[in-house]
């Protein structure tokens, strides 16, 4: 060989030749068994880690769903909580003015936030209302609708502010061009004041 | 039934299939293995790890990125450049190529000295096959010795068909230096250099 020179045409055929001495060339034949049984071994292996997976899965499950449950409660009941401290909160009188003189309107503070701008709802499967301490009045009594004073217009409404509870003269909704019972005229009757940010009295509504 | 199938059949814990598919395909990675190392040894050791991994991995075959084939040859390319890269860690001045001495026997052949000169030419052959760089001598031996077409390697390299052509040429031009006579290559070098001198 190291007498003739290698071109491209013997190389080719030098590697046909050497892939056809190679050709017959395979395995031997205990490895194919070895894998027979690599494979048995790994089926009753995957069967079993199936079956202890399987029992994992469902106590997994299990202990999931009970912490679920656990978790939903507590949930329900610290909400349930939040809803009903502000009402303890507006119906327990101020321990400074436990009775409130008769000349003056006796008062409530409350926190009064515009309806245009809706709270974000966080959690919409618990229908909470958008403002709880107003809704806690509206669903005990009758009002009326805010009734701006001479001085504000509607627009001013939409800037919040407090509600002040007090007590009026019932001649007072005569002012406001409200039908007055003449049967109980010396009676007082509830109104709502909605103070703005500026301490001004905004708007007016009268509560039954 | 084809290899696809098998595969199926295979994973879902037919062991008749296994048997069918190693038949089928072992002596290609055998070979691709022995061709790329030169060890009957490592051959014997990426053949049986391929399979096991089949038996494994075998789901993350995919039929749209070629056959079973690539996909067991690609597997077995993986598991040799990295028993290689071992080997070269754990015997850097080892000559590991011949320590299994020739692959084959001469055939029997009525004339015993052309037999000898046949035998010698494959042999050497195969030690410039062994004796190129990894990258070469990959597309060398799936390209000429096993028969894959250009495509099917580039899948199995992942590099384009272009890359094949070109490593392969590179390749066949490194084994033409490498199989020439050194006298030859004496020769040609003299003209060239006296070429030079005289320009």
């Amino acid at each position: 060989m190291n007498s003739e020179k290698f071109d491209e045409e013997m190389l080719t055929r030098e590697l046909r030749s050497l892939a056809a001495e190679m050709e017959q060339l395979s395995a031997p034949p205990e490895l194919e068994t070895k894998l027979r049984e690599a494979f048995r071994a790994r089926r009753v292996v995957v069967s079993l880690a199936r079956r202890q997976t399987s029992s994992r899965y469902w106590w997994a499950a299990a202990v999931a769903a009970m912490l679920l449950i656990a978790l939903s409660v507590i949930a329900i009941r610290w909400r349930s909580e939040g809803v009903n401290e502000p009402r303890q909160a507006q119906t327990q009188p101020a321990p400074e003015n436990p009775q409130p003189l008769k000349n003056e309107p006796s008062r409530e503070v409350v926190k009064y936030r515009p309806q245009s701008k809706p709270h974000r709802v966080l959690n919409r499967s618990v229908r909470r209302p958008q403002n709880s301490e107003v809704a806690n009045h509206v669903t005990r009594e009758v009002a009326t609708d805010f009734i701006p004073l001479s001085y504000m217009n509607v627009a001013s409404l939409q800037d919040g502010g407090q509600i002040v509870r007090v007590e009026l003269p019932r001649s007072a909704l005569a002012n406001f061009g409200l039908p007055v019972n003449m049967d109980r005229y010396n009676e007082k009757v509830k109104a709502d004041v909605l103070l703005g940010v500026d301490g001004l009295a905004h708007a007016i509504r009268f509560v039954q | 039934m084809d290899d696809a199938q098998l595969l199926r059949s295979m994973l879902a814990g037919d062991e008749e299939a296994l048997a069918l598919l190693y038949q089928r395909r072992q002596g290609a990675i055998y070979r691709f293995a022995l061709q790329m190392s030169g060890s009957t040894a490592i051959a014997e050791d990426v053949t049986q790890e391929v399979f096991l991994f089949l038996m494994r991995d075998g789901h993350l075959f995919d039929p749209a990125k070629g056959s079973v084939s690539a996909f067991l040859l690609g597997v077995a390319r993986n598991y040799v450049l990295r028993r290689l890269r071992v080997e070269q860690l754990l015997s850097p001045l080892g000559d590991d190529t011949d320590e299994d001495g020739p692959l084959f026997q001469a055939t029997t052949d009525p004339c015993p000295l052309e037999d000898l000169t046949r035998a010698e030419t494959i042999e050497s052959v195969r030690k410039a096959i062994l004796s190129l760089p990894a990258k070469y001598r990959e597309v060398v031996v799936l390209c000429e010795l096993q028969d894959v077409s250009y495509e099917e390697t580039a899948g199995i390299l992942g590099c384009a068909i272009g890359t094949v052509r070109s490593r392969l040429h590179r390749a066949r031009a490194l084994l033409l230096a490498k199989l020439r006579p050194a006298d030859v290559e004496d020769a040609d070098s003299a003209t060239v250099k006296s070429a030079r001198c005289f320009a």
